[in-house]
């Protein structure tokens, strides 16, 4: 008989048995909120459950599901969870892969329509900007560009947020440790001063971004934000019931160009939410794009 | 490239001179293995499995892989072989035989991103089958797992001209077979084909190997060279290729094999490649994590 040492995983990257509550509790997020945990995160998902679950007092995920399907503050209850899920999730160059398939494959695309349209700008749209880490990492990708195959071109980008607070500190462009923590050496010497123990964004970074408060419910609103070539709209679409989900993704559809890009979060999707815009597959990234351009009177 | 020299590759690759031969001792389990399911006999697999020590022990780190279905350690190769089932464990085997298939230290290509990319293939592969309702996901995991057969054979009789074609495709973030056709004046289709029929591998494997980067011109078993087809390039978009990313832009349901795929499962209709996608992060993490134990398997 044959004997080998087996290796040991550590608990952070284990993958654990699926608890077939659990596994309910993540397809009820991914069917209503359109936002995937993986097994490998299965861990971390019920650490989050489980955060909820003491503080409703409940004892085990087959109650914390009925909380979450059958009682009355269940919509309340969704929004805590997916607060739980993406906490702390803002900071300068979050999500990386996608950052890189923008850059790589994406933009490229992006200059070869504009060429064809005789017009050299860019214009970005960070919807749900949050504290405004999002369009100034896309302000610095892009004035990096401007020395290179961007020479010559100009570029916006458009924040917006729902929240006052965050907006103001977006405005401010003041951020401590932790959202500074990806950024490296050289970007923050060229683009970050010192102010205090936190770092202050530099003014010419912030020239490409205009920050206003936008809740995309209000139609009126939104009608006037046109003419983009990507939108970026993380961890916010699964806030949203279907059906404010479907107007607001209509939206970015007549915002968009026809050439134009909808970026969403990580592991977030838009599937069974919308057929007018097809997914596609960047490298280590996916981004949807229109399904056929329609004309909107 | 000249035609002469098109012609010689073609030749070297087709004596085969250099390619390396299944190991003495994996022959008798391999065909063992071949046999229907029912007939199998525990006691015989493990006997056979036992005979080559780096095997034994190589199935063992893979049958407590939670990607072959076990959640507790097993440390002998019969609770092993018990707990995945014989399916799962043939599976199990034959990865690890093939695994021995690739040469180590010969050329600046690194076996483990091979590996990485094949076995995560064959288990990407199993599972949309299973998700699509494919009639066969045994078969379409060994179709995922030798697929690249055709790169292994580059590696052993042209490792030179290989490698150009592999920088050429990691410079320009291109297909390797697209490199290949530049560089080479054919592709790991065209050598895998060859090594697929002189191995007398079954007609079905020999359509994957020849034809999986163009599954409308397989003549038979397109289905299966399609669902492999598919796999492959979800596996490469997502990270789990030839350890460089391709630069471009992928739409599934545009993709050739999504229209031979759909003609044997309708359920491909409406299939979420979205969920799938994000499913396959765990599996990467899983998939390096192996491979990187069974290289540290001593040989």
């Amino acid at each position: 008989m044959t004997t080998a040492a087996v290796s040991q995983r550590t608990p952070e990257t284990a993958w654990r048995p699926p608890s077939p509550q659990l596994m309910q509790i993540r397809d009820l997020v991914y069917q209503v909120a359109g936002i995937f945990q993986p097994d490998n995160k299965l861990r971390q998902f019920e650490d989050r459950c489980q955060k909820r679950m003491q503080a409703l007092g409940v004892s085990s995920l087959r109650e914390y599901y009925q909380c979450l399907t059958v009682r009355p503050s269940r919509q309340t209850e969704l929004v805590s969870l997916l607060n739980e899920i993406t906490v702390g999730e803002t900071f300068f160059f979050r999500n990386q892969p996608q950052l890189d398939a923008l850059r790589n494959v994406v933009l490229t695309r992006i200059v070869d329509a504009r060429k064809k349209m005789s017009l050299r700008h860019i214009r970005i749209w960070s919807a749900g900007c949050s504290t405004g880490e999002e369009p100034y990492t896309l302000s610095i990708m892009l004035m990096e560009e401007l020395a290179g195959r961007l020479q010559g071109w100009t570029f916006e980008i458009v924040a917006t947020d729902l929240n006052e607070r965050s907006v103001a500190h977006a405005k401010a462009g003041l951020y401590g440790n932790y959202s500074t923590r990806n950024l490296t050496p050289e970007t923050t010497k060229k683009y970050f001063s010192p102010a205090g123990e936190n770092l202050q964004v530099n003014a010419q970074v912030k020239t490409h971004v205009s920050i206003t408060r936008v809740n995309f419910l209000d139609d009126a609103r939104m009608v006037f934000l046109k003419g983009f070539d990507i939108v970026m709209c993380c961890n916010v679409l699964i806030y949203f019931d279907v059906q404010s989900k479907r107007r607001v993704i209509q939206h970015f559809y007549n915002s968009l160009l026809g050439h134009g890009y909808l970026f969403l979060g990580h592991s977030e999707s838009l599937y069974g939410v919308n057929d007018d815009f097809r997914l596609v597959h960047l490298p280590s990234a996916t981004a949807y794009v229109k399904a056929e351009t329609k004309v909107i009177l | 490239m000249s035609d002469e020299r098109q012609q010689r590759l073609r030749q070297r690759l087709e004596n085969l001179e250099e390619m390396p031969t299944i190991p003495v001792v994996l022959a008798p389990l391999l065909r063992y293995l071949e046999q229907p399911l029912d007939t199998l006999d525990l006691e015989q697999v493990v006997e056979l499995i036992s005979q080559d020590k780096s095997l034994a022990a190589q199935c063992l780190q893979m049958a407590n892989s939670p990607l072959y279905g076990r959640w507790t350690a097993v440390d002998n190769l019969r609770t092993a072989v018990i707990g995945l089932g014989m399916q799962r464990m043939r599976d199990v085997a034959l990865s690890c035989t093939l695994l021995t298939l690739v040469p180590k230290g010969r050329t600046s290509v690194d076996p483990v991103v091979f590996w990485e990319h094949s076995l995560g293939c064959a288990l990407v592969c199993r599972q949309f089958a299973q998700k699509i309702g494919f009639p066969d996901p045994a078969k379409a995991y060994l179709g995922g797992l030798l697929h690249d057969i055709g790169v292994v054979a580059e590696l052993c009789v042209v490792p030179e001209e290989f490698q150009v074609a592999l920088e050429l495709a990691r410079s320009q973030g291109i297909p390797l077979h697209e490199a290949e056709a530049i560089t080479l004046g054919l592709t790991h289709c065209d050598s895998g084909k060859i090594v697929a029929e002189k191995w007398h591998l079954t007609e079905d494997l020999v359509a994957v190997a020849g034809c999986h980067h163009d599954p409308q011109t397989a003549r038979t078993h397109r289905d299966l060279v399609a669902l492999v087809s598919l796999s492959d390039l979800l596996c490469r978009m997502s990270g789990l290729g030839y350890g460089y990313p391709e630069a471009r832009q992928v739409t599934f349901t545009e993709e050739p094999g999504f229209a031979l795929l759909l003609e044997e499962c309708p359920a491909l209709r409406t299939f979420d490649w979205a969920r799938f996608t994000f499913e396959l992060e765990a599996y990467m993490e899983e998939v390096y994590r192996l491979v990187e134990l069974l290289y540290r398997v001593p040989q």
